[in-house]
Protein backbone atom coordinates (compact mmCIF):
# COMPACT_ATOMS: atom_id res chain seq x y z
CA UNK A 1 0.00 0.00 0.00
CA UNK A 2 1.41 3.23 -0.77
CA UNK A 3 2.05 4.91 2.29
CA UNK A 4 3.48 8.60 2.97
CA UNK A 5 6.25 7.14 4.45
CA UNK A 6 6.91 5.18 1.52
CA UNK A 7 6.33 8.23 -1.12
CA UNK A 8 8.94 10.48 1.66
CA UNK A 9 11.20 7.38 0.72
CA UNK A 10 10.80 7.40 -2.73
CA UNK A 11 11.46 10.84 -3.07
CA UNK A 12 15.15 10.03 -1.15
CA UNK A 13 15.71 7.50 -3.32
CA UNK A 14 15.16 9.64 -6.01
CA UNK A 15 17.46 12.28 -4.86
CA UNK A 16 20.24 9.65 -4.18
CA UNK A 17 19.65 7.79 -7.23
CA UNK A 18 19.52 11.20 -9.26
CA UNK A 19 23.29 12.13 -7.59
CA UNK A 20 24.55 8.56 -8.77
CA UNK A 21 23.55 8.97 -12.20
CA UNK A 22 24.49 12.27 -12.59
CA UNK A 23 28.27 11.29 -10.69
CA UNK A 24 28.70 7.94 -13.08
CA UNK A 25 26.30 8.18 -16.31
CA UNK A 26 29.47 9.18 -18.65
CA UNK A 27 31.47 5.65 -17.42
CA UNK A 28 27.77 3.81 -17.92
CA UNK A 29 27.32 5.16 -21.15
CA UNK A 30 30.58 3.80 -22.53
CA UNK A 31 29.51 0.18 -20.69
CA UNK A 32 26.22 0.96 -22.65
CA UNK A 33 28.08 1.52 -26.02
CA UNK A 34 30.16 -1.46 -25.87
CA UNK A 35 27.29 -3.66 -25.33
CA UNK A 36 25.32 -2.33 -28.08
CA UNK A 37 28.37 -1.84 -30.56
CA UNK A 38 29.07 -5.99 -30.20
CA UNK A 39 25.45 -7.03 -30.60
CA UNK A 40 25.56 -5.05 -34.05
CA UNK A 41 28.50 -6.20 -35.12
CA UNK A 42 27.67 -9.68 -34.59
CA UNK A 43 24.99 -8.88 -37.64
CA UNK A 44 27.19 -7.25 -39.46
CA UNK A 45 30.00 -8.55 -42.79
CA UNK A 46 32.31 -6.98 -41.93
CA UNK A 47 31.61 -5.53 -38.56
CA UNK A 48 31.96 -1.93 -39.28
CA UNK A 49 30.22 -0.10 -36.50
CA UNK A 50 32.16 1.80 -33.59
CA UNK A 51 30.09 3.72 -30.90
CA UNK A 52 32.11 5.40 -28.82
CA UNK A 53 30.86 7.80 -26.14
CA UNK A 54 31.51 11.42 -26.32
CA UNK A 55 30.50 14.14 -23.75
CA UNK A 56 26.27 13.21 -23.31
CA UNK A 57 25.78 11.37 -27.11
CA UNK A 58 26.80 7.92 -28.64
CA UNK A 59 28.56 8.72 -31.82
CA UNK A 60 28.13 6.49 -34.72
CA UNK A 61 31.55 5.65 -36.24
CA UNK A 62 30.90 3.26 -39.10
CA UNK A 63 34.65 2.09 -40.38
CA UNK A 64 32.92 2.65 -44.22
CA UNK A 65 32.16 6.01 -43.34
CA UNK A 66 33.95 8.85 -45.97
CA UNK A 67 36.63 10.08 -43.99
CA UNK A 68 36.06 13.79 -42.87
CA UNK A 69 31.66 13.05 -43.04
CA UNK A 70 29.78 14.06 -40.09
CA UNK A 71 29.15 11.18 -37.95
CA UNK A 72 25.72 11.04 -36.25
CA UNK A 73 25.75 11.59 -32.14
CA UNK A 74 22.99 10.20 -30.56
CA UNK A 75 22.07 11.71 -27.05
CA UNK A 76 22.73 9.33 -24.38
CA UNK A 77 20.60 10.74 -21.43
CA UNK A 78 17.57 9.71 -23.08
CA UNK A 79 18.32 5.85 -23.04
CA UNK A 80 19.22 5.34 -19.63
CA UNK A 81 18.19 8.37 -17.15
CA UNK A 82 15.19 5.47 -16.46
CA UNK A 83 17.63 4.52 -13.38
CA UNK A 84 16.44 6.75 -11.47
CA UNK A 85 13.26 6.14 -11.89
CA UNK A 86 14.26 2.26 -10.83
CA UNK A 87 15.80 3.69 -7.86
CA UNK A 88 13.25 6.01 -6.30
CA UNK A 89 10.59 2.90 -6.91
CA UNK A 90 12.76 0.24 -5.10
CA UNK A 91 13.17 3.15 -2.11
CA UNK A 92 9.47 3.04 -1.59
CA UNK A 93 10.43 -0.52 0.16
CA UNK A 94 10.05 -0.65 3.98
CA UNK A 95 13.14 -1.79 4.69
CA UNK A 96 14.92 -0.80 1.56
CA UNK A 97 18.86 -1.96 2.57
CA UNK A 98 17.35 -5.50 3.55
CA UNK A 99 20.06 -8.10 2.35
CA UNK A 100 17.22 -9.82 -0.44
CA UNK A 101 15.85 -6.47 -1.52
CA UNK A 102 18.99 -4.79 -2.29
CA UNK A 103 20.01 -8.12 -4.45
CA UNK A 104 16.42 -8.08 -6.71
CA UNK A 105 17.17 -4.34 -7.38
CA UNK A 106 20.56 -5.55 -8.51
CA UNK A 107 19.17 -8.00 -10.60
CA UNK A 108 16.70 -5.08 -11.30
CA UNK A 109 19.94 -2.88 -13.03
CA UNK A 110 20.90 -5.83 -14.71
CA UNK A 111 18.05 -6.43 -16.60
CA UNK A 112 17.54 -2.63 -17.36
CA UNK A 113 21.09 -2.87 -18.73
CA UNK A 114 19.98 -5.11 -21.25
CA UNK A 115 16.98 -2.86 -21.78
CA UNK A 116 19.89 0.48 -22.55
CA UNK A 117 21.85 -2.33 -24.71
CA UNK A 118 19.10 -3.13 -26.95
CA UNK A 119 18.00 0.34 -26.88
CA UNK A 120 20.97 1.88 -28.24
CA UNK A 121 21.01 -0.93 -30.44
CA UNK A 122 17.43 -0.14 -32.13
CA UNK A 123 18.43 3.35 -31.90
CA UNK A 124 21.65 2.90 -33.86
CA UNK A 125 19.39 0.74 -36.55
CA UNK A 126 16.87 3.45 -36.94
CA UNK A 127 20.02 5.82 -38.00
CA UNK A 128 20.96 3.61 -40.34
CA UNK A 129 17.50 2.80 -41.77
CA UNK A 130 16.25 6.15 -41.72
CA UNK A 131 18.68 8.83 -41.57
CA UNK A 132 21.09 8.54 -44.40
CA UNK A 133 19.77 8.79 -46.82
CA UNK A 134 20.27 6.97 -50.44
CA UNK A 135 22.39 4.50 -48.52
CA UNK A 136 19.48 3.59 -46.11
CA UNK A 137 16.77 2.90 -48.71
CA UNK A 138 19.81 0.47 -50.74
CA UNK A 139 20.49 -1.44 -47.24
CA UNK A 140 17.39 -1.30 -46.00
CA UNK A 141 13.63 -2.36 -46.77
CA UNK A 142 10.28 -0.71 -46.09
CA UNK A 143 9.60 -3.33 -43.15
CA UNK A 144 13.05 -3.18 -41.64
CA UNK A 145 13.09 0.50 -41.61
CA UNK A 146 9.84 0.68 -39.99
CA UNK A 147 10.83 -1.90 -37.59
CA UNK A 148 13.82 0.08 -36.37
CA UNK A 149 12.44 2.85 -36.00
CA UNK A 150 8.99 1.90 -34.84
CA UNK A 151 10.83 0.38 -31.90
CA UNK A 152 13.07 2.83 -30.96
CA UNK A 153 10.16 5.36 -31.24
CA UNK A 154 7.96 2.84 -28.65
CA UNK A 155 11.13 3.30 -26.86
CA UNK A 156 11.05 7.07 -26.42
CA UNK A 157 7.52 7.30 -25.81
CA UNK A 158 6.67 4.35 -23.49
CA UNK A 159 9.34 1.73 -22.97
CA UNK A 160 11.74 3.70 -21.06
CA UNK A 161 9.45 4.98 -18.52
CA UNK A 162 7.33 1.02 -18.01
CA UNK A 163 10.69 -0.41 -17.97
CA UNK A 164 11.45 0.90 -14.49
CA UNK A 165 7.99 0.08 -13.19
CA UNK A 166 7.77 -3.48 -14.31
CA UNK A 167 10.88 -4.35 -13.30
CA UNK A 168 10.02 -3.10 -10.29
CA UNK A 169 6.71 -4.72 -10.43
CA UNK A 170 8.23 -8.17 -10.83
CA UNK A 171 11.39 -7.78 -8.64
CA UNK A 172 10.66 -5.24 -5.99
CA UNK A 173 6.95 -4.97 -4.85
CA UNK A 174 5.71 -6.69 -1.78
CA UNK A 175 2.87 -5.35 -0.27
CA UNK A 176 0.53 -4.52 -3.17
CA UNK A 177 0.59 -8.36 -3.65
CA UNK A 178 -3.05 -9.03 -2.55
CA UNK A 179 -4.26 -6.06 -3.54
CA UNK A 180 -4.52 -7.69 -7.39
CA UNK A 181 -7.73 -9.77 -6.29
CA UNK A 182 -10.37 -9.98 -8.52
CA UNK A 183 -13.44 -7.59 -7.39
CA UNK A 184 -15.89 -10.34 -6.60
CA UNK A 185 -19.46 -9.66 -7.05
CA UNK A 186 -22.14 -9.36 -3.85
CA UNK A 187 -23.97 -13.16 -4.24
CA UNK A 188 -27.49 -12.72 -3.58
CA UNK A 189 -29.68 -14.20 -1.37
CA UNK A 190 -32.32 -16.34 -2.69
CA UNK B 1 -9.32 -23.17 -10.96
CA UNK B 2 -6.43 -24.22 -8.84
CA UNK B 3 -4.94 -22.73 -5.63
CA UNK B 4 -1.37 -22.29 -7.66
CA UNK B 5 -3.22 -21.01 -11.01
CA UNK B 6 -4.59 -18.35 -8.28
CA UNK B 7 -1.56 -17.08 -6.62
CA UNK B 8 -0.93 -13.42 -6.11
CA UNK B 9 2.37 -13.99 -8.33
CA UNK B 10 0.15 -15.38 -10.95
CA UNK B 11 -2.36 -12.19 -10.81
CA UNK B 12 0.66 -10.22 -10.77
CA UNK B 13 2.52 -11.46 -13.65
CA UNK B 14 -1.15 -11.50 -15.30
CA UNK B 15 -1.83 -7.56 -14.04
CA UNK B 16 2.28 -6.54 -16.16
CA UNK B 17 1.02 -8.72 -19.00
CA UNK B 18 -1.71 -6.39 -19.62
CA UNK B 19 -0.07 -3.58 -18.77
CA UNK B 20 1.98 -4.04 -21.31
CA UNK B 21 -0.35 -5.45 -24.20
CA UNK B 22 -2.17 -2.31 -23.11
CA UNK B 23 0.50 0.21 -23.86
CA UNK B 24 1.68 -1.06 -27.19
CA UNK B 25 -2.06 -0.96 -27.67
CA UNK B 26 -2.34 2.87 -26.78
CA UNK B 27 1.04 3.81 -28.20
CA UNK B 28 -0.01 2.28 -31.86
CA UNK B 29 -3.26 4.22 -31.32
CA UNK B 30 -1.34 7.85 -30.31
CA UNK B 31 1.49 7.25 -32.57
CA UNK B 32 -0.58 6.84 -36.21
CA UNK B 33 -0.94 9.95 -38.58
CA UNK B 34 -4.26 10.72 -38.18
CA UNK B 35 -4.71 10.59 -34.25
CA UNK B 36 -1.54 12.28 -34.09
CA UNK B 37 -2.92 15.09 -36.25
CA UNK B 38 -6.65 15.40 -35.10
CA UNK B 39 -6.17 15.06 -31.05
CA UNK B 40 -2.20 15.12 -30.11
CA UNK B 41 -0.86 17.87 -31.82
CA UNK B 42 -4.01 20.14 -31.17
CA UNK B 43 -4.01 18.90 -27.66
CA UNK B 44 -0.04 19.90 -27.63
CA UNK B 45 -1.18 23.09 -28.94
CA UNK B 46 -3.36 23.65 -25.89
CA UNK B 47 -0.71 22.91 -23.12
CA UNK B 48 1.04 25.85 -25.07
CA UNK B 49 -1.66 28.05 -25.12
CA UNK B 50 -2.14 27.62 -21.18
CA UNK B 51 1.46 27.46 -20.49
CA UNK B 52 1.59 31.41 -22.50
CA UNK B 53 -1.44 32.82 -20.43
CA UNK B 54 0.67 31.40 -16.93
CA UNK B 55 3.53 32.55 -18.22
CA UNK B 56 2.56 36.27 -19.32
CA UNK B 57 0.59 36.02 -15.91
CA UNK B 58 4.05 36.28 -14.48
CA UNK B 59 5.46 38.81 -17.02
CA UNK B 60 7.63 37.03 -19.30
CA UNK B 61 6.00 38.32 -22.43
CA UNK B 62 5.65 35.20 -24.47
CA UNK B 63 3.73 34.27 -27.66
CA UNK B 64 2.71 31.13 -29.06
CA UNK B 65 2.94 29.49 -32.55
CA UNK B 66 1.55 26.03 -32.44
CA UNK B 67 2.93 23.89 -30.11
CA UNK B 68 6.03 26.44 -29.88
CA UNK B 69 6.52 29.08 -27.04
CA UNK B 70 8.73 32.21 -27.93
CA UNK B 71 9.79 34.92 -25.77
CA UNK B 72 12.32 37.81 -27.21
CA UNK B 73 15.08 35.63 -26.30
CA UNK B 74 14.20 31.85 -25.56
CA UNK B 75 11.68 29.44 -27.30
CA UNK B 76 10.66 26.14 -26.46
CA UNK B 77 8.76 23.74 -28.93
CA UNK B 78 6.45 21.13 -26.76
CA UNK B 79 6.70 17.56 -28.59
CA UNK B 80 5.41 14.13 -28.10
CA UNK B 81 7.12 13.10 -25.16
CA UNK B 82 6.57 16.72 -22.90
CA UNK B 83 2.85 16.72 -23.72
CA UNK B 84 2.58 14.64 -20.16
CA UNK B 85 0.50 12.09 -22.83
CA UNK B 86 3.46 9.22 -22.46
CA UNK B 87 2.92 9.63 -18.36
CA UNK B 88 -1.04 9.25 -19.19
CA UNK B 89 -0.63 6.47 -20.97
CA UNK B 90 1.75 4.53 -18.95
CA UNK B 91 -1.02 5.84 -16.12
CA UNK B 92 -4.44 4.70 -18.34
CA UNK B 93 -2.70 1.52 -19.13
CA UNK B 94 -1.89 0.21 -15.20
CA UNK B 95 -5.23 1.59 -13.97
CA UNK B 96 -7.12 -0.48 -16.77
CA UNK B 97 -5.05 -3.21 -16.16
CA UNK B 98 -5.74 -3.36 -12.39
CA UNK B 99 -8.76 -5.65 -11.57
CA UNK B 100 -11.58 -2.65 -10.40
CA UNK B 101 -14.95 -1.85 -11.39
CA UNK B 102 -15.06 0.01 -14.15
CA UNK B 103 -16.81 2.95 -12.67
CA UNK B 104 -13.85 3.32 -10.44
CA UNK B 105 -11.87 2.67 -13.12
CA UNK B 106 -12.86 6.09 -14.99
CA UNK B 107 -12.94 7.94 -12.05
CA UNK B 108 -9.45 6.57 -11.61
CA UNK B 109 -8.77 7.62 -15.13
CA UNK B 110 -10.20 10.87 -15.25
CA UNK B 111 -9.23 12.51 -11.84
CA UNK B 112 -5.40 10.41 -12.89
CA UNK B 113 -5.17 12.28 -16.33
CA UNK B 114 -5.94 15.58 -14.84
CA UNK B 115 -3.28 15.57 -12.24
CA UNK B 116 -0.82 14.41 -14.58
CA UNK B 117 -1.52 17.14 -16.85
CA UNK B 118 -2.00 19.81 -13.87
CA UNK B 119 2.09 18.77 -12.86
CA UNK B 120 3.24 18.98 -16.59
CA UNK B 121 1.66 22.69 -16.98
CA UNK B 122 4.16 23.31 -14.44
CA UNK B 123 7.02 21.57 -15.61
CA UNK B 124 6.67 23.01 -18.94
CA UNK B 125 6.32 26.78 -17.25
CA UNK B 126 9.43 26.08 -15.03
CA UNK B 127 11.43 24.66 -17.77
CA UNK B 128 10.61 27.94 -20.04
CA UNK B 129 11.64 29.69 -17.21
CA UNK B 130 15.08 27.85 -16.79
CA UNK B 131 15.35 27.96 -20.30
CA UNK B 132 15.21 31.90 -20.02
CA UNK B 133 16.74 33.17 -16.52
CA UNK B 134 19.31 29.51 -16.17
CA UNK B 135 20.37 27.97 -19.85
CA UNK B 136 23.04 26.35 -18.26
CA UNK B 137 20.57 24.09 -16.25
CA UNK B 138 17.73 23.30 -19.59
CA UNK B 139 19.42 20.22 -20.51
CA UNK B 140 19.44 18.48 -17.15
CA UNK B 141 16.25 19.83 -16.09
CA UNK B 142 14.71 18.61 -18.82
CA UNK B 143 15.63 15.53 -20.28
CA UNK B 144 16.42 13.76 -16.60
CA UNK B 145 15.08 15.51 -13.61
CA UNK B 146 11.10 16.99 -14.58
CA UNK B 147 10.66 13.96 -16.78
CA UNK B 148 11.22 11.28 -14.15
CA UNK B 149 9.50 13.63 -11.70
CA UNK B 150 6.01 13.39 -14.09
CA UNK B 151 6.57 9.78 -14.45
CA UNK B 152 7.46 8.92 -10.85
CA UNK B 153 4.24 10.91 -10.20
CA UNK B 154 2.10 9.47 -12.50
CA UNK B 155 3.01 5.66 -11.05
CA UNK B 156 3.19 7.13 -7.60
CA UNK B 157 -0.89 8.01 -8.69
CA UNK B 158 -1.52 4.76 -9.84
CA UNK B 159 0.02 3.13 -6.51
CA UNK B 160 -2.33 5.44 -4.32
CA UNK B 161 -5.57 4.63 -6.78
CA UNK B 162 -4.44 1.10 -6.31
CA UNK B 163 -4.48 0.95 -2.65
CA UNK B 164 -7.51 2.70 -2.36
CA UNK B 165 -9.32 -0.22 -4.37
CA UNK B 166 -8.43 -2.22 -1.82
CA UNK B 167 -9.94 -0.32 1.22
CA UNK B 168 -12.77 0.29 -0.56
CA UNK B 169 -13.65 -2.80 -1.80
CA UNK B 170 -15.85 -4.40 1.01
CA UNK B 171 -15.32 -8.04 -0.27
CA UNK B 172 -11.79 -8.47 -0.67
CA UNK B 173 -10.33 -11.12 0.98
CA UNK B 174 -8.09 -10.69 3.72
CA UNK B 175 -4.30 -10.91 2.80
CA UNK B 176 -2.97 -14.55 3.00
CA UNK B 177 -6.63 -16.32 3.57
CA UNK B 178 -8.86 -18.37 1.81
CA UNK B 179 -12.26 -18.08 1.39
CA UNK B 180 -14.21 -21.28 2.22
CA UNK B 181 -15.52 -22.53 -0.72
CA UNK B 182 -19.42 -23.41 -0.75
CA UNK B 183 -19.96 -26.94 -2.45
Amino acid sequence: MLTKRAALRGVVGFLLALAFWFGFSRTYERVVAGGAQAITNLFESPDVTRLRSEGTHVVVDRRDFPPGSARPGLPAPDIHFNFVLLGALFAMDPRPLRGAHVVRFFAACGVLFGIHVLALVFQVQSVYATNLGAWSEAHYGKIASNFWAAGWHFYLIAGRFAAPFALWWLFGRREEEDSLEKPKRRRRKS
Amino acid sequence: MSDAADSPRRRSVGFLLRFVALLVVFYLIVASGPVNDAVIVPFTAGIASVSAVVLNAFGEGVEVRGTEIRSSSFGVNIENGCNGVETALLFGAAVLAFPASWKRRLLGLGAGFLAIQVLNLFRVVTLFWIGLHRPALFNSSHTVIWQSVVVLFGVLLFLLWASRQRRLSPEAAPAGRERPRRS
